[in-house]
């Protein structure tokens, strides 16, 4: 009896799983069908009525306030009906006026040039519109999203084809130095959120002819426009497919930042380690370029995406090639000291102080318990307690406005330097790996590099808390191992130190003389792998 | 995968608590020993251990501090083991020993044997290998332990320091870490020796803050002479001159000043800056044969009679007078060994197992007793003078005139 009524209900569950299976078939069937449909009614070509193009696209974008429509009679009879259609904002109306209308009012009148019907476009076109970019039009889809992006539309009255006329709005914010990734020698330029200035400004940096350009749009809604850039004849191919490919698998609805980007087409999801470079200069962009990697630009932000990118880039700045070599080697020996201080320095200051006091000299050891006596407690919880309130600080300062920054890196500084000594809840040495992590953690130059370190050292504070430096070591072979497993769009992340390439180390943690970089990276380039052949400077022989 | 992956960090995660921190000490549950003494009462041990109070050494304001840096405690027990853990019923913290600078131990339980205590404190794990041991001679350790200092605030780093120095610029004493303690003991032909300390004054003032309050301290620590062991029990002390000499054979000096007479009347002193000892034994005609050749080079250090330095045939005669000194106490020290305590401190017979081990084999039974007390050492010694000081002659003889 029980048995049967067992198997009766699998039953009923197996018919409603089925049941429920077929519902999402034809939901998504349906929702096929729908689609088709939309498609079919937006690849609708343009009637040749002009009230009823103006019509259909005042159904298609609502009646929206910023659409004008700017209907005009020229001709000698005044009876060819002209069209002209913009958004407001996205176009710079007093050239529209200047370059579109007054043309096409006044100097159209006189024409004596048209004899038939058909040679009004190519006179409209060819002969009236003084304007450089003009394109032919010919179905609402492409219609409506060319005026979307801040196009002019003209429709003549009677025909089936319109045009397109470029006068975008370029009253953006100017170009101006970069926020991020300051310098003391170099370019002060930085990109703005404008897609063809960030573009211009790679140009005018790179002459040549091989700098290709491929704009496609992203995003369903927002049909964002997003750019790869790289230099033919010197970019890697197989990176180059894998770029195009993974951009064309992204169907999102918005994008509104290359962060979007980023997130959606980066080799490993889970990973604290950032594998695109980003950056706002277009000198470092340039640079990458030169090395065969590939840039991604999008519309509406400064920051430039760069692949494939390895573990070593995010400790190199722009300013290593604009001084001299060997101060530039010793400052990437310094970053990379910092790397391992901002990870490891709460860790091991927990580890030793509270498993391995033997390792402390004796001296430092008593001048180190006389901090702590009567702080109440556990190393793990007082670092833990200092390290979340400096990530506070550093969040509010970021957030708050810049007037009240000043309070806060006061307060700050009163709170955690002074009182909390003071008051004997934080032992003094604690303060100083603190502040010494923080300040090491600012010196790496990728921000978003620093970022993900700063995550980790609290997994390695946590471990140093429950084991000591067995905890720290384990994590550490742990970290490594996780670090030469990733990939950057098909490149080894750890490259060139795993695997190791002679080569590539001129320009790794050294950096030699420009002199001698004479190849560029090995694994980033399969092609055209020579870069200069300078001689090294020498003095005149004398005689 | 995606399953595995979040079982795998909800395990890890979980290792975090269940480890339960087992040996995690904060440094301010530390009670850290920086000094161990050890004595005998009767049966018993008595360990002694100086704790330091943080606190009162890094005090911020300048100036002497109230209240001693240290602390003392001491148990009775059976065992060393047993005393150090009895300890915990006085201290308010477990004893951490992984800083121990100095490990004294009374002269009484020298003279039984050291060898029972020696085994705890290097069988423990905390117990480091680089801790000099020294007898407290004529007192307890306990006593030793107990005496306040001033300049270095710890007594033990005091003790410490002062050994180190004394052994680096003059070489009566020599510091001798548990490692080289055990080495000692455990070679054939080889017995240990370490320094003493003494206590000069009043112990029962010596401990008090009292003690820090006069510019000549009422009570201090002094190192006297090197304790002679045969094996592990305290046999005897020699005097400084023969603690130099001993220096002198071991090629442990570093820096030192003799004391040589002059040709004619007074005497000069001669500051050695670099000196190292060749030891060398054989076989000769069936008995054993030791030969010690010392290489020294020195500064004229102080010339207390009319002599013209700056002839070729003086300096080479002062030389000549300082290889004969430096030899006649280097035998004179063996011969006061040889005859007092029949013990080789020298390690003569581990030179001898070295080079002829077939000889050896058959001298070890009766080494000590026998053969090294009639011992034939040959010593030579060769002194270069290279540095006359800032001054030339000395200006005494002009001032007679």
């Amino acid at each position: 009896m029980l048995l049967e009524n067992i198997r009766a209900m699998r039953e009923i569950k197996k018919g409603e799983a089925m049941r429920r299976r077929i519902q999402k078939l034809i939901k998504k069937k349906t929702k096929d069908l729908n689609s088709k449909t939309l498609d079919q009614k937006q690849k609708k070509s343009i009637i040749s009525s002009l009230e009823e193009s103006i019509k259909h696209l005042n159904e298609t974008l609502g009646n929206s306030d910023d659409f004008v429509v700017r209907k005009i009679s020229v001709g000698k009879e005044e009876d060819i009906n002209i069209g002209i259609f913009y958004i407001e904002g996205l176009v710079d109306t007093e050239r529209v006026s200047d370059f579109i209308i007054e043309p096409l009012m006044f100097d159209f009148q006189e024409d004596e040039s048209i004899h038939s019907k058909q040679d009004l476009l190519t006179v409209i076109k060819d002969s009236t519109i003084a304007v450089g970019d003009i394109q032919d039009v010919s179905d609402y889809e492409s219609l409506v999203s060319s005026l979307a992006s801040g196009y002019v539309i003209i429709l003549v009255d009677g025909f089936t084809k319109g045009f397109t006329i470029g006068l975008t709005n370029e009253n953006y914010r100017n170009v101006t130095e970069p926020s991020q990734e300051t310098v003391v020698r170099g370019p002060k330029e930085g990109f703005t959120e404008t897609l063809r200035t960030n573009t211009a400004l790679i140009r005018r940096k790179i002459n040549s002819p091989n700098l290709r350009i491929e704009t496609r749009k992203i995003g369903e809604v927002t049909q964002t426009q997003v750019s790869i850039m790289f230099i033919k004849g010197i970019v890697n191919e197989k990176v180059l497919e894998e770029v195009r490919a993974r951009l064309s698998k992204i169907n999102i609805d918005g994008l509104l930042e290359s962060n979007y980007i980023e997130e959606l087409i980066q080799d490993k999801t889970f990973s604290p380690f950032p594998t695109i470079y980003n950056t706002e200069r277009p000198d470092v962009v340039s640079a990458c370029l030169l090395e065969g990697r590939v840039a991604i630009l999008v519309n509406g932000t400064p920051f430039v995406l760069v692949v494939p990118s390895l573990f070593i880039q995010f400790f190199q700045a722009a300013e290593d090639h604009y001084q001299r070599w060997d101060f530039s080697t010793f400052i990437r020996f310094l970053r990379i000291a910092c790397f391992f201080i901002t990870l490891l320095a709460p860790s091991l200051f927990i580890a030793i102080t509270t498993y391995h006091q033997e390792m402390i000299p004796t001296p430092l050891l008593i001048s180190l318990a006389a901090q702590r006596e009567g702080v109440p407690f556990p190393a793990f919880v007082e670092a833990l307690l200092m390290e979340i309130t400096f990530e506070i600080l550093r969040e509010g300062g970021i957030r708050m406005p810049k007037a009240v920054g000043q309070a806060i890196s006061i307060v700050g500084t009163l709170v955690i330097g002074t009182a909390a000594v003071e008051a004997g809840f934080i032992s003094a040495a604690m303060v100083i790996i603190v502040a010494i992590t923080a300040i090491a953690s600012f010196v790496i130059p990728a921000h978003n590099m620093s970022i993900s370190i700063r995550l980790i050292r609290f997994l390695f504070m946590g471990l140093a808390a429950s084991f000591g430096l067995f905890g720290i070591t384990a994590a550490f072979i742990g970290l490594i191992l996780h670090l030469c497993s990733i990939r950057s769009f098909g490149i080894p992340y750890m490259s060139p130190f795993g695997p190791f390439n002679v080569p590539d180390q001129k320009d790794s943690l050294f950096r030699l003389p420009l002199w001698r970089l004479s190849t560029r990276p090995r694994l980033v380039n399969q092609q055209n792998i020579n870069r200069e052949q300078s001689p090294s400077p020498k003095p005149p022989s004398k005689k | 995968m995606t399953k595995k992956i979040i079982i795998f960090m909800i395990i890890s995660i979980l290792f975090l608590f269940i480890t339960g921190c087992w040996n995690r000490r904060e440094l301010n549950e530390l009670a850290i020993s920086v000094g161990e003494g050890i004595d005998k009462e009767e049966d018993l041990y008595k360990v002694s251990t100086q704790i330091v109070i943080p606190g009162q050494i890094e005090s911020k304001t300048a100036g002497p501090s109230f209240g001693a840096p240290v602390e003392l405690f001491t148990a009775t027990e059976d065992t060393v083991f047993e005393g150090v853990r009895e300890i915990t019923r006085e201290s308010p913290r477990k004893l951490y020993h992984s800083h121990l600078r100095v490990l004294v131990i009374g002269e009484a339980l020298a003279r039984e044997g050291i060898s029972d205590v020696l085994d705890f404190v290097s069988r423990d794990h905390e117990f480091r290998t680089d801790f000099y041991i020294v007898i407290a001679k004529d007192t307890s350790a306990e006593n030793v332990l107990s005496i306040l200092t001033s300049i270095e605030k710890i007594p033990a780093n005091n003790m410490i320091s002062s050994l180190e120095t004394s052994e680096e610029v003059w070489a009566p004493t020599t510091a001798v870490t548990l490692d080289e303690l055990i080495k000692m003991l455990v070679t054939e032909g080889k017995n240990p020796v370490l320094t003493g300390i003494m206590i000069q004054g009043d112990p029962s003032i010596g401990g008090t803050t009292q003690n820090l309050e006069k510019i000549p301290p009422s009570t201090h620590l002094r190192y006297s002479e090197m304790a002679v062991f045969k094996k592990d029990k305290l046999v005897g002390w020699l005097d400084r001159d023969q603690s130099k000499g001993y220096n002198f054979i071991m090629d442990n000096i570093n820096n030192t000043v003799t004391d040589v007479s002059c040709p004619k009347e007074g005497k000069f002193n001669f500051e050695i800056i670099q000196s190292k000892t060749n030891m060398e034994a054989k076989m000769e005609k069936n008995t054993p044969k030791v030969d010690i050749i010392i290489q020294s080079e020195g500064n004229v250090g102080e010339v207390k009679c009319n002599i013209d330095l700056s002839k070729q045939k003086t300096i080479e005669e002062l030389e000549k007078r300082i290889e004969d000194n430096i030899s006649n106490t280097v035998k004179e020290t063996i011969k006061a060994v040889q005859e007092d305590f029949s013990v080789d401190i020298f390690g003569f017979g581990d030179a001898m197992h070295r080079s002829d081990t077939k000889a050896w084999n058959k001298l070890k039974e009766d080494w000590n007793e026998t053969h090294f007390a009639d011992l034939d050492v040959q010593v030579q010694a060769d002194i270069k003078i290279r540095r006359l000081g800032k001054i030339g002659n000395s200006i005494i003889p002009e001032i007679k005139e």
